[in-house]
């Protein structure tokens, strides 16, 4: 009898698979494939019927303006990314292990302050952080001309190369909440046993870090690295929130996202026809890019986790 | 009491029943065919709510509905809804190119033999909305460009209008050693710095329309002396503009010339009701963007959104009856004044109420007028003259690029693709 049902659920179980396998097959791999085999075809406007071959690669990648653009926005999303892995994730790394000591009280205040900009919008972030920057009327130029640190008084968002940083860590001041809390989870996950022992053996608190958490929670950094990669090269609300869809000043904030909302999507302002053909392209590219990134990622991590 | 009450009850229900029940209204009603109306003006709800009820008055049997997108995606927006077969009847048609390459798609209904729009508009008028011979939209408003300024300010400090460029510069000087913003502009928004101040001065420095003409006949370069000194122009705002002015938004320069921090600002007509709403006591007007000493001082007189029928409509004959309508007196008249900015281009034109709308209105005496400059042939090509126009500008702005170097970057990036054979 007992048998009977082991044999009768090892097939059944894929009927358990098919409604995921249909909606992902659908929404997901479906879109996917036919916006690869878009990137090969051209047309006007909404009507793409007419095959080029790799036309749209080779006018996006070695073609003019259109090809200067785009490695400018390839550029700016590695920086905006980098940007992310260095300030978000620091930071989330500090508050987690800040957040996961015994002796701080008020831990779940922190935590929601911490958490809270996570919650909110970007369109509202985006538009809280345009007055603060403000030339003429925001607070964090007046702060700085009213703590003595007149020359440090800058239009921030209008100036080229500083733009893109700014908003930048603006995304990161948003985000940060998310790294925390994966990195406190996996913290708060290490046994006691292991830093009772690392007591004994006299660890001091580097040691406890370098030798205890840190190979402990490794695995959880390739998780975050991961995640933070995927967001950031698919990027396009803070900027666009922020900046605008040119990606001002001289096209200096441009990234992917904004990039392919321009060529795909809107059009060039303000004649705002999309050419769809090579926006498949840039949306390829952002794939193909993104696959290879999360398979070094997790070569790497899950290589190191095994040791 | 009591019985008052309910006696007034009935006379209220029996009153609406017998209204309900009138024959004549319920036919009415029963033949009403349901135009859809597409449009960029998101802002003008109440104000076409307005319009087509005087439609409605003398044709209440075709009602309307508005039925706007947000202006940035409302090219790609009406294209979606046009190839999938969802568009509204009548809708919006920008001039130019863009309107025209819907119309060589057959998106647009061929109105060659609509007689009305003869009559109602005259040859000028109707040229942005034609693509060779054929009229593939009927005009409906221009919009203007000049400069707002501050009457308050400009007579405390005792200011004339200025007419040349010199003495823009010279009464900008003067508002600057008195404290005060001499130019709202700004560079964040990137689109306002080309439509509402390069294309705004650039026809009094060019030579207005003939020059335009030349330009894209190939008989002058786009880099000539003319082009160079636009540049220059544009560069010698740079001192005058608001501290920070890279990251200031179109919105910004609004708000620094609406709360009188800043006493001048280029822009276009279509702000005008937005000012009146906002702040119906302050004292504004507007000037003609001063020309250089001994040039004509010229006009951008834009058309802005032509009125086209969509051919796959089921009500194609009710939409040219709104059409004809809308070129007519009345509907001018409620156009002008309801849309205050927005000029209609009919042939006489309408007696207007609003006295900014007047005052942008009368700038156009004994001057010359042209369209925007890149507009009719420099907008569709890769990198479009739109383009270099707002690049150059940001760029002289803020000295990264000498004023020549972006007339030769308009010269270069123009040639690249656009040819006068073309």
């Amino acid at each position: 009898m007992a048998r009977k049902t082991t044999t009768e659920t090892h097939w059944s179980w894929i009927w358990y698979l098919v409604p995921a396998l249909a909606v992902y097959t659908l929404f997901m791999a479906l879109p996917l494939f036919r916006s690869l085999q878009l990137s090969l075809y051209s047309g006007s406007g909404f009507q793409i019927d007419t095959f080029v071959g790799f036309d749209n690669y080779h006018r996006l990648l070695r073609e003019g303006t259109t090809a200067d653009r785009f490695w400018g926005a390839f550029g700016h999303t590695w920086i905006f990314f980098a940007v992310h892995m260095v300030v978000q994730n620091s930071l989330g790394l500090l508050f987690a292990l800040l957040l996961s000591s015994r002796n701080l009280k008020g831990v779940a205040v922190y935590r929601t302050i911490i958490f809270v900009p996570a919650t909110l919008a970007i369109v509202v972030t985006g538009f809280l952080w345009k007055l603060l920057l403000n030339p003429q009327w925001g607070a964090i130029n007046i702060v700085l001309s009213k703590i003595g640190l007149e020359s440090w008084v800058q239009p921030w968002l209008g100036l080229e190369g500083v733009s893109l940083v700014v908003i930048a860590l603006v995304s990161s001041w948003q985000w940060v909440g998310i790294p925390t809390m994966i990195f406190l989870s996996a913290l708060q996950n290490i046994p006691d046993e292991l830093f009772e022992a690392a007591d004994i053996d006299g660890a001091g608190r580097w040691s406890v870090f370098s030798k205890v958490k840190l190979p402990l929670i490794w695995p959880i950094m390739g998780v975050v690295m991961i995640l933070t990669f995927t967001n950031n090269f698919n990027a396009f609300d803070a900027v666009f929130s922020m900046a605008g869809a040119n990606g001002p000043p001289n096209y200096s904030a441009d990234i992917l996202g904004t990039y392919f909302y321009r060529i795909g999507i809107a059009g060039e302002h303000p004649v705002g026809i999309p050419d769809m053909g090579l926006g498949a392209a840039v949306a390829s590219i952002i794939f193909v890019v993104l696959f290879l990134g999360v398979l070094v990622m997790r070569s790497v991590f899950r290589a190191e986790s095994d040791q | 009491m009591k019985r008052a009450l309910v006696l007034v009850l009935v006379v209220l229900i029996s009153g609406t029943l017998f209204a309900g029940g009138s024959g004549e209204k319920d036919a009415a009603a029963a033949e009403t065919v349901e135009l859809t109306f597409g449009s960029w003006r998101t802002d003008d709800v109440a104000q076409m709510g307005r319009l087509i009820a005087a439609f409605n008055e003398e044709h209440p049997e075709i009602a309307i509905r508005f039925d706007p997108t947000n202006p940035p995606d409302y090219n790609a927006t009406l294209r979606l809804q046009l190839e999938s077969g969802i568009a509204p009847d009548v809708f919006y048609a920008r001039s130019y190119a863009t309107g025209a390459e819907l119309f060589g798609e057959g998106y647009m209904l061929d109105l060659s033999g609509e007689s009305f729009i003869g009559a109602a508009y005259d040859d000028g008028s109707r040229a942005p909305w034609q693509a060779g011979d054929r009229q593939f939209a009927m005009p409906l408003v221009a919009v203007s460009h000049g400069v707002y300024y501050n009457k308050e300010i400009f007579a405390e400090l005792g200011l004339a209008i200025p007419a040349t460029w010199a003495e823009l510069m010279s009464v900008s000087q003067k508002i600057k050693d008195a404290g005060i913003i001499p130019i709202a502009n700004g560079l964040a928004d990137e689109w306002d710095i080309a439509e509402v101040v390069w294309m705004n001065i650039a026809p009094g420095f060019i030579g207005g329309r003939t020059a335009r003409l030349a330009y894209e006949s190939g008989d002058r370069p786009f880099n000539d002396a003319a082009m160079v000194s636009v540049f220059t122009a544009m560069g010698s705002l740079a001192p005058y503009l608001p501290e920070g002015f890279e990251a200031i938004s179109y919105n910004d320069s609004k708000a620094l010339f609406l709360l009188g921090e800043a006493a001048m600002w280029f822009d276009g007509s279509w702000t005008v009701s937005e000012f009146e709403a906002s702040d119906p006591d302050f004292e504004w007007s507007v000037f003609a963007p001063p020309a250089p000493a001994g040039m004509k001082q010229q006009i951008t007189f834009h058309p802005d959104a032509g009125i086209a029928i969509n051919p796959a409509s089921e009500h194609i004959a009710e939409a040219k009856v709104f059409l004809q309508w809308l070129s007519g007196p009345k509907a001018s008249a409620v156009l002008g004044n309801e849309l205050a900015g927005f000029f209609p281009m009919v042939k006489q034109p309408p007696t207007l109420s609003n006295q900014h709308a007047n005052d942008f209105l009368a700038l156009n005496a004994g001057r010359g007028l042209d369209v925007r400059f890149p507009w009719p042939l420099l907008m569709s090509g890769d990198p479009s003259g739109y383009n270099l126009i707002m690049q150059g500008s940001i760029n002289v702005i803020t000295g990264r690029m000498s004023a020549s170097a972006a007339a030769d970057a308009m010269e270069e990036g123009i040639s690249s693709w656009y040819g006068p054979a073309m």
